[in-house]
Protein backbone atom coordinates (compact mmCIF):
# COMPACT_ATOMS: atom_id res chain seq x y z
CA UNK A 1 0.00 0.00 0.00
CA UNK A 2 1.30 3.18 -1.35
CA UNK A 3 2.05 6.12 1.66
CA UNK A 4 0.79 9.56 1.16
CA UNK A 5 3.58 11.93 0.11
CA UNK A 6 2.25 14.52 2.76
CA UNK A 7 2.66 11.66 5.29
CA UNK A 8 6.57 10.95 4.61
CA UNK A 9 7.71 14.39 5.37
CA UNK A 10 4.75 15.38 8.20
CA UNK A 11 6.45 16.61 11.44
CA UNK A 12 3.82 17.93 13.56
CA UNK A 13 6.48 17.95 16.53
CA UNK A 14 8.72 20.58 14.16
CA UNK A 15 5.61 22.77 13.96
CA UNK A 16 4.79 23.17 17.91
CA UNK A 17 7.85 23.90 19.05
CA UNK A 18 7.41 27.45 18.08
CA UNK A 19 3.78 27.42 19.35
CA UNK A 20 5.64 25.83 22.32
CA UNK A 21 8.11 28.70 22.84
CA UNK A 22 5.27 31.19 22.74
CA UNK A 23 2.91 29.41 24.94
CA UNK A 24 5.86 29.08 27.83
CA UNK A 25 7.02 32.63 27.31
CA UNK A 26 3.05 33.55 27.74
CA UNK A 27 2.86 31.41 31.75
CA UNK A 28 6.07 33.07 32.14
CA UNK A 29 4.75 36.45 32.28
CA UNK A 30 1.06 35.55 33.43
CA UNK A 31 3.00 33.76 36.24
CA UNK A 32 4.30 36.92 37.11
CA UNK A 33 0.96 39.06 36.96
CA UNK A 34 -0.77 36.25 38.45
CA UNK A 35 1.54 34.24 40.95
CA UNK A 36 0.14 31.13 39.54
CA UNK A 37 2.85 30.03 37.77
CA UNK A 38 6.29 29.59 39.15
CA UNK A 39 9.49 29.15 37.18
CA UNK A 40 12.76 28.95 38.26
CA UNK A 41 15.88 29.68 36.57
CA UNK A 42 18.04 27.00 37.31
CA UNK A 43 15.01 24.54 36.46
CA UNK A 44 13.68 25.75 33.13
CA UNK A 45 17.41 25.79 31.93
CA UNK A 46 17.61 22.08 33.07
CA UNK A 47 13.99 21.44 32.05
CA UNK A 48 14.64 22.91 28.53
CA UNK A 49 18.26 21.42 27.84
CA UNK A 50 16.76 17.44 28.71
CA UNK A 51 14.21 18.80 25.99
CA UNK A 52 16.82 19.08 23.19
CA UNK A 53 18.81 16.65 24.35
CA UNK A 54 15.86 14.16 23.98
CA UNK A 55 15.50 16.16 19.94
CA UNK A 56 18.84 14.57 19.62
CA UNK A 57 18.54 11.25 21.33
CA UNK A 58 15.91 10.77 18.69
CA UNK A 59 18.01 11.75 15.91
CA UNK A 60 20.61 9.70 16.80
CA UNK A 61 18.65 6.27 18.06
CA UNK A 62 15.86 7.35 15.42
CA UNK A 63 17.65 4.82 13.38
CA UNK A 64 17.43 1.90 15.04
CA UNK A 65 13.55 2.33 15.99
CA UNK A 66 12.65 2.87 12.78
CA UNK A 67 13.68 -0.13 10.77
CA UNK A 68 12.90 -2.23 13.61
CA UNK A 69 9.15 -0.86 13.65
CA UNK A 70 9.61 -1.30 9.45
CA UNK A 71 10.73 -4.91 9.86
CA UNK A 72 7.61 -5.64 12.29
CA UNK A 73 5.46 -4.69 9.99
CA UNK A 74 6.46 -7.00 7.32
CA UNK A 75 4.47 -9.18 9.44
CA UNK A 76 1.72 -8.00 9.88
CA UNK A 77 -1.59 -8.98 10.40
CA UNK A 78 -4.29 -6.50 8.82
CA UNK A 79 -3.41 -4.14 5.58
CA UNK A 80 -5.31 -1.07 7.35
CA UNK A 81 -3.74 1.68 5.06
CA UNK A 82 -4.47 5.21 5.16
CA UNK A 83 -8.32 5.62 4.88
CA UNK A 84 -9.37 8.82 6.93
CA UNK A 85 -10.97 6.60 9.46
CA UNK A 86 -7.65 5.00 10.24
CA UNK A 87 -6.75 8.31 12.26
CA UNK A 88 -9.33 8.37 14.74
CA UNK A 89 -9.08 4.94 15.37
CA UNK A 90 -5.06 5.23 16.11
CA UNK A 91 -4.92 7.86 18.48
CA UNK A 92 -7.63 6.31 20.92
CA UNK A 93 -5.71 2.66 20.34
CA UNK A 94 -2.54 4.63 20.81
CA UNK A 95 -3.25 6.50 23.77
CA UNK A 96 -4.17 3.38 25.18
CA UNK A 97 -0.93 1.80 24.54
CA UNK A 98 0.31 4.97 25.84
CA UNK A 99 -1.62 3.90 29.28
CA UNK A 100 -0.08 0.85 29.43
CA UNK A 101 3.61 1.71 29.12
CA UNK A 102 3.35 4.49 31.28
CA UNK A 103 1.95 2.95 33.95
CA UNK A 104 4.79 0.46 33.49
CA UNK A 105 7.01 3.56 33.66
CA UNK A 106 5.83 4.05 36.97
CA UNK A 107 5.58 0.86 38.16
CA UNK A 108 8.77 -1.19 37.14
CA UNK A 109 12.07 0.26 37.96
CA UNK A 110 13.87 -0.31 35.14
CA UNK A 111 11.50 1.61 32.92
CA UNK A 112 11.03 4.05 36.04
CA UNK A 113 14.91 4.73 35.29
CA UNK A 114 13.83 6.42 32.10
CA UNK A 115 10.87 8.33 32.88
CA UNK A 116 12.09 9.60 36.55
CA UNK A 117 13.35 12.53 33.87
CA UNK A 118 9.96 13.60 33.37
CA UNK A 119 9.05 13.26 37.14
CA UNK A 120 12.46 15.16 38.59
CA UNK A 121 11.44 18.83 38.58
CA UNK A 122 10.02 20.32 41.87
CA UNK A 123 8.06 22.94 39.54
CA UNK A 124 4.95 21.97 37.21
CA UNK A 125 5.16 24.63 34.52
CA UNK A 126 5.31 24.02 30.53
CA UNK A 127 8.91 23.90 30.70
CA UNK A 128 8.60 20.76 32.97
CA UNK A 129 6.48 19.44 29.77
CA UNK A 130 10.36 19.26 27.75
CA UNK A 131 11.81 17.78 30.47
CA UNK A 132 11.99 14.37 28.58
CA UNK A 133 14.68 11.95 29.09
CA UNK A 134 17.49 11.06 26.69
CA UNK A 135 18.26 7.14 26.74
CA UNK A 136 14.72 5.92 26.25
CA UNK A 137 16.17 3.65 24.15
CA UNK A 138 17.63 1.70 26.66
CA UNK A 139 13.95 0.87 28.24
CA UNK A 140 13.75 -1.59 24.71
CA UNK A 141 10.07 -1.08 25.58
CA UNK A 142 9.35 0.11 21.70
CA UNK A 143 10.41 -3.42 20.62
CA UNK A 144 7.36 -4.64 22.18
CA UNK A 145 4.76 -2.32 23.57
CA UNK A 146 5.57 0.20 20.77
CA UNK A 147 4.97 -2.25 18.38
CA UNK A 148 1.69 -3.92 18.95
CA UNK A 149 -0.23 -1.62 16.85
CA UNK A 150 2.39 -1.77 14.03
CA UNK A 151 1.74 -5.48 14.43
CA UNK A 152 -1.90 -5.05 13.97
CA UNK A 153 -1.28 -3.37 11.05
CA UNK A 154 -1.01 0.04 11.56
CA UNK A 155 1.55 1.51 9.02
CA UNK A 156 4.74 2.97 11.33
CA UNK A 157 4.32 6.48 10.01
CA UNK A 158 0.76 6.76 11.22
CA UNK A 159 1.52 5.36 14.64
CA UNK A 160 4.50 7.58 14.67
CA UNK A 161 2.32 10.97 13.62
CA UNK A 162 -0.40 9.76 15.88
CA UNK A 163 1.97 8.82 19.36
CA UNK A 164 3.51 12.80 18.26
CA UNK A 165 0.01 14.00 18.57
CA UNK A 166 -0.24 12.82 21.60
CA UNK A 167 2.95 14.25 22.98
CA UNK A 168 1.83 17.28 21.75
CA UNK A 169 -1.62 17.22 23.17
CA UNK A 170 0.15 16.85 26.77
CA UNK A 171 2.62 19.66 26.54
CA UNK A 172 -0.58 22.58 27.37
CA UNK A 173 -1.73 19.70 30.83
CA UNK A 174 1.75 20.91 32.48
CA UNK A 175 0.85 23.78 33.74
CA UNK A 176 -0.93 25.60 37.43
CA UNK A 177 -2.16 28.57 35.13
CA UNK A 178 -5.26 26.30 34.36
CA UNK A 179 -7.61 25.88 37.14
CA UNK A 180 -10.46 22.90 36.08
CA UNK A 181 -11.83 22.77 32.70
CA UNK A 182 -15.69 22.33 32.04
CA UNK A 183 -17.23 19.18 33.62
CA UNK A 184 -17.66 17.22 30.75
CA UNK A 185 -14.24 17.93 29.19
CA UNK A 186 -12.83 16.80 32.83
CA UNK A 187 -14.75 13.64 32.52
CA UNK A 188 -13.44 12.59 29.23
CA UNK A 189 -10.08 14.20 28.58
CA UNK A 190 -6.59 14.44 30.65
CA UNK A 191 -6.02 17.82 31.89
CA UNK A 192 -3.77 20.16 33.69
CA UNK A 193 -5.83 19.04 36.53
CA UNK A 194 -5.48 15.49 36.19
CA UNK A 195 -2.32 15.74 35.30
CA UNK A 196 -1.06 17.78 37.88
CA UNK A 197 -2.09 14.62 40.33
CA UNK A 198 0.23 12.67 38.06
CA UNK A 199 2.91 14.70 39.02
CA UNK A 200 2.35 15.20 42.62
CA UNK A 201 4.32 13.23 45.45
CA UNK A 202 1.78 13.60 47.94
CA UNK A 203 0.80 9.99 48.81
CA UNK A 204 -2.46 10.24 47.87
CA UNK A 205 -1.75 11.11 44.59
CA UNK A 206 1.34 9.05 43.89
CA UNK A 207 1.07 6.62 40.44
CA UNK A 208 -2.73 8.03 39.61
CA UNK A 209 -3.57 9.22 36.08
CA UNK A 210 -1.72 7.74 33.70
CA UNK A 211 -3.56 8.98 30.63
CA UNK A 212 -1.93 10.48 27.88
CA UNK A 213 -5.12 11.96 26.20
CA UNK A 214 -8.30 10.51 27.05
CA UNK A 215 -8.35 10.34 31.47
CA UNK A 216 -10.98 7.59 30.44
CA UNK A 217 -8.56 4.59 30.71
CA UNK A 218 -7.48 5.85 34.14
CA UNK A 219 -11.43 5.64 34.86
CA UNK A 220 -11.63 2.00 33.54
CA UNK A 221 -8.20 0.66 35.12
CA UNK A 222 -8.65 2.16 38.78
CA UNK A 223 -6.29 4.60 38.62
CA UNK A 224 -8.30 7.89 38.57
CA UNK A 225 -7.76 10.04 41.08
CA UNK A 226 -9.40 13.84 41.16
CA UNK A 227 -7.26 16.75 42.09
CA UNK A 228 -8.64 17.69 45.82
CA UNK A 229 -8.62 21.32 47.07
CA UNK A 230 -7.85 20.60 50.63
CA UNK A 231 -4.74 18.70 49.46
CA UNK A 232 -2.64 21.12 47.32
CA UNK A 233 -0.08 19.18 44.97
CA UNK A 234 3.83 19.16 46.10
CA UNK A 235 5.79 18.23 42.83
CA UNK A 236 8.52 16.20 42.25
CA UNK A 237 9.50 12.80 43.07
CA UNK A 238 9.60 11.19 46.63
CA UNK A 239 13.48 11.72 46.91
CA UNK A 240 13.99 14.50 44.83
CA UNK A 241 17.19 15.67 43.18
CA UNK A 242 19.66 18.19 44.98
CA UNK A 243 21.20 19.05 41.34
CA UNK A 244 20.19 20.96 38.16
CA UNK A 245 22.83 19.11 36.32
CA UNK A 246 20.98 17.45 33.11
CA UNK A 247 23.48 14.53 32.94
CA UNK A 248 23.08 13.64 36.60
CA UNK A 249 19.62 13.99 35.97
CA UNK A 250 19.68 11.87 32.59
CA UNK A 251 21.50 8.79 34.63
CA UNK A 252 20.91 9.20 38.09
CA UNK A 253 18.42 6.12 38.60
CA UNK A 254 20.36 3.69 35.91
CA UNK A 255 23.35 4.48 37.71
CA UNK A 256 21.31 3.75 41.01
CA UNK A 257 20.22 0.09 39.74
CA UNK A 258 23.07 -0.62 39.21
CA UNK A 259 24.83 -0.07 42.55
CA UNK A 260 21.28 -2.08 44.09
CA UNK A 261 22.04 -4.35 41.83
CA UNK A 262 25.65 -4.81 43.01
CA UNK A 263 24.82 -4.65 46.75
CA UNK A 264 21.95 -7.17 46.37
CA UNK A 265 22.56 -10.29 47.99
CA UNK A 266 21.00 -12.96 46.16
CA UNK A 267 19.87 -13.45 42.63
CA UNK A 268 16.60 -12.67 43.13
CA UNK A 269 17.13 -9.47 45.02
CA UNK A 270 19.60 -8.32 41.97
CA UNK A 271 16.09 -9.05 39.72
CA UNK A 272 13.95 -7.28 41.79
CA UNK A 273 15.60 -3.97 42.02
CA UNK A 274 15.30 -4.15 38.13
CA UNK A 275 11.88 -5.40 37.62
CA UNK A 276 9.80 -4.54 41.34
CA UNK A 277 8.28 -1.33 41.67
CA UNK A 278 10.70 1.95 42.76
CA UNK A 279 11.43 2.03 46.34
CA UNK A 280 11.75 -1.59 46.69
CA UNK A 281 14.94 -2.95 48.97
CA UNK A 282 15.47 -6.23 49.88
CA UNK A 283 16.36 -4.83 53.47
CA UNK A 284 12.85 -2.78 53.39
CA UNK A 285 14.66 0.46 53.75
CA UNK A 286 12.86 2.10 51.46
CA UNK A 287 9.22 2.33 50.39
CA UNK A 288 7.14 1.98 47.52
CA UNK A 289 4.10 4.27 46.95
CA UNK A 290 2.43 1.63 48.19
CA UNK A 291 3.40 1.73 51.37
CA UNK A 292 4.22 5.55 51.63
CA UNK A 293 0.08 5.61 50.92
CA UNK A 294 -0.43 2.95 53.36
CA UNK A 295 1.14 4.47 55.99
CA UNK A 296 -0.44 8.06 55.19
CA UNK A 297 -3.57 6.65 55.28
CA UNK A 298 -3.07 5.12 58.51
CA UNK A 299 -1.88 8.38 59.73
CA UNK A 300 -4.73 9.71 58.65
CA UNK A 301 -7.04 7.23 60.19
CA UNK A 302 -5.73 8.11 63.75
CA UNK A 303 -5.97 11.83 63.05
CA UNK A 304 -9.87 11.74 62.21
CA UNK A 305 -11.64 8.28 61.89
CA UNK A 306 -14.36 9.69 60.45
CA UNK A 307 -12.75 11.19 56.99
CA UNK A 308 -12.12 8.35 54.57
CA UNK A 309 -8.75 8.65 54.07
CA UNK A 310 -9.05 8.05 49.70
CA UNK A 311 -8.11 4.93 47.37
CA UNK A 312 -7.03 2.08 48.95
CA UNK A 313 -3.40 0.76 47.88
CA UNK A 314 -4.69 -2.08 46.57
CA UNK A 315 -6.48 -0.21 43.79
CA UNK B 1 20.83 20.73 7.21
CA UNK B 2 17.43 21.50 8.87
CA UNK B 3 17.84 19.44 12.03
CA UNK B 4 21.13 22.01 12.92
CA UNK B 5 19.10 24.98 12.30
CA UNK B 6 16.56 23.32 14.31
CA UNK B 7 19.01 22.44 17.40
CA UNK B 8 20.97 26.33 17.09
CA UNK B 9 17.05 27.61 17.17
CA UNK B 10 16.48 25.60 20.31
CA UNK B 11 19.41 26.73 21.82
CA UNK B 12 18.35 30.70 21.23
CA UNK B 13 15.32 29.82 22.19
CA UNK B 14 16.34 28.56 25.59
CA UNK B 15 18.35 30.92 26.18
CA UNK B 16 16.08 33.74 25.54
CA UNK B 17 13.47 31.72 28.09
CA UNK B 18 15.75 31.57 30.98
CA UNK B 19 16.94 34.97 30.36
CA UNK B 20 13.14 36.07 30.38
CA UNK B 21 13.27 33.42 33.39
CA UNK B 22 15.53 35.32 35.36
CA UNK B 23 14.17 39.11 34.71
CA UNK B 24 10.74 37.90 35.15
CA UNK B 25 11.31 36.17 38.14
CA UNK B 26 8.53 34.64 38.62
CA UNK B 27 9.45 33.01 41.89
CA UNK B 28 10.19 33.46 45.56
CA UNK B 29 13.50 32.12 46.50
CA UNK B 30 12.23 28.86 49.78
CA UNK B 31 13.21 29.80 52.83
CA UNK B 32 12.85 27.93 56.36
CA UNK B 33 11.63 29.93 58.76
CA UNK B 34 12.48 28.46 61.84
CA UNK B 35 12.80 25.07 63.48
CA UNK B 36 8.96 24.16 63.33
CA UNK B 37 8.67 25.05 59.99
CA UNK B 38 11.67 22.35 59.07
CA UNK B 39 10.34 19.58 61.04
CA UNK B 40 6.79 20.13 59.65
CA UNK B 41 8.23 20.00 56.28
CA UNK B 42 9.92 16.86 57.56
CA UNK B 43 6.57 15.22 58.97
CA UNK B 44 5.16 15.53 55.49
CA UNK B 45 7.41 14.55 53.60
CA UNK B 46 8.22 11.38 55.50
CA UNK B 47 4.49 10.91 56.33
CA UNK B 48 5.37 10.92 60.00
CA UNK B 49 8.60 12.40 61.51
CA UNK B 50 8.87 13.02 64.97
CA UNK B 51 11.19 15.74 65.82
CA UNK B 52 14.17 16.18 68.03
CA UNK B 53 17.20 18.81 68.64
CA UNK B 54 17.74 20.97 65.62
CA UNK B 55 19.07 23.68 64.43
CA UNK B 56 18.37 26.35 61.82
CA UNK B 57 20.99 27.81 59.16
CA UNK B 58 21.23 31.58 59.68
CA UNK B 59 20.28 32.41 56.37
CA UNK B 60 16.79 30.37 56.50
CA UNK B 61 18.54 28.16 53.43
CA UNK B 62 19.38 24.96 55.26
CA UNK B 63 18.40 23.14 58.66
CA UNK B 64 19.08 19.49 60.38
CA UNK B 65 16.68 18.29 62.25
CA UNK B 66 17.09 15.04 64.33
CA UNK B 67 14.08 12.49 64.67
CA UNK B 68 13.42 11.91 68.28
CA UNK B 69 14.31 8.13 68.55
CA UNK B 70 17.55 9.32 66.90
CA UNK B 71 17.09 7.03 64.20
CA UNK B 72 18.14 9.84 61.25
CA UNK B 73 18.99 13.32 60.79
CA UNK B 74 16.77 15.50 58.33
CA UNK B 75 18.25 17.64 56.56
CA UNK B 76 16.66 20.57 54.61
CA UNK B 77 18.62 22.52 51.78
CA UNK B 78 16.75 25.11 49.83
CA UNK B 79 17.50 25.20 46.09
CA UNK B 80 16.15 27.54 43.99
CA UNK B 81 12.63 28.00 45.05
CA UNK B 82 12.03 24.84 46.73
CA UNK B 83 13.36 22.47 49.62
CA UNK B 84 15.27 19.30 48.85
CA UNK B 85 15.16 17.15 51.84
CA UNK B 86 17.42 13.90 52.64
CA UNK B 87 17.18 11.61 55.83
CA UNK B 88 20.86 11.13 56.95
CA UNK B 89 21.35 7.75 58.60
CA UNK B 90 24.97 5.98 58.53
CA UNK B 91 27.12 5.72 55.99
CA UNK B 92 25.51 8.56 54.10
CA UNK B 93 28.36 11.33 54.99
CA UNK B 94 31.07 11.84 52.91
CA UNK B 95 32.29 14.59 55.03
CA UNK B 96 31.53 17.88 57.46
CA UNK B 97 33.92 20.05 57.57
CA UNK B 98 34.22 23.59 59.73
CA UNK B 99 34.23 26.43 56.68
CA UNK B 100 36.04 28.76 59.40
CA UNK B 101 33.19 31.37 59.38
CA UNK B 102 30.87 29.44 61.64
CA UNK B 103 29.59 27.20 59.50
CA UNK B 104 29.82 23.09 58.14
CA UNK B 105 30.46 22.62 54.64
CA UNK B 106 28.56 19.26 54.41
CA UNK B 107 29.26 16.47 51.20
CA UNK B 108 26.85 13.69 50.86
CA UNK B 109 27.86 9.78 49.56
CA UNK B 110 24.79 10.95 46.91
CA UNK B 111 25.60 12.11 43.42
CA UNK B 112 22.55 13.52 43.20
CA UNK B 113 23.02 15.84 45.92
CA UNK B 114 25.71 18.90 45.58
CA UNK B 115 27.72 19.32 48.37
CA UNK B 116 25.91 22.11 51.00
CA UNK B 117 27.17 24.93 53.11
CA UNK B 118 25.02 25.09 56.31
CA UNK B 119 26.01 28.88 58.15
CA UNK B 120 25.52 28.33 62.07
CA UNK B 121 26.56 31.55 63.15
CA UNK B 122 29.13 30.04 66.16
CA UNK B 123 32.22 27.94 65.75
CA UNK B 124 30.95 25.54 69.06
CA UNK B 125 27.57 24.71 67.42
CA UNK B 126 29.25 24.78 64.04
CA UNK B 127 32.21 21.54 65.61
CA UNK B 128 29.24 19.73 67.61
CA UNK B 129 27.28 19.68 64.31
CA UNK B 130 30.04 18.56 62.57
CA UNK B 131 31.09 15.79 64.50
CA UNK B 132 27.23 14.44 64.71
CA UNK B 133 27.38 14.42 60.94
CA UNK B 134 31.09 12.82 60.70
CA UNK B 135 29.34 9.65 62.89
CA UNK B 136 27.49 9.01 59.85
CA UNK B 137 30.17 8.45 57.24
CA UNK B 138 30.26 5.02 58.24
CA UNK B 139 27.80 2.58 57.36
Amino acid sequence: MDVPVWLESFKPIYWAIPVFTILIFAEMIYGKISGRARFEPHDSAASLVMGLGNTVASVLFGGLTTAWFFVVYEFHVFDIGFAWWVWPVALVLDDFVYYWSHRFAHTVRWFWADHVVHHSSQHYNLTTALRQPWFSVLTLKWMWLGSILILIGFHPLVIATVGALNLIYQFWIHTEAVGKCPSWFEAVMNTPSHHRVHHATNPIYLDRNYAGIFIVWDKMFGTFQPELEHEACRYGVVKNLGTYNPLVISVHEWLGIIQDINRAPTLKAKLLYLLAPPGWSHDGSRDTSRQILSRWQQKQAVKDPQTDPGHSPAE
Amino acid sequence: MVFLLILAGSLAGIAAMVVANIYLKPFRPAEIVSLDDAAHRLDIDAVGFQPGEGILAVDGRSALVEERNGERLGLLVARGSDVVIRYLVPGMVRSARLDGQGGVRLSLKDFTFAPVDIPMGQTRLARQWADRLNDLQEG
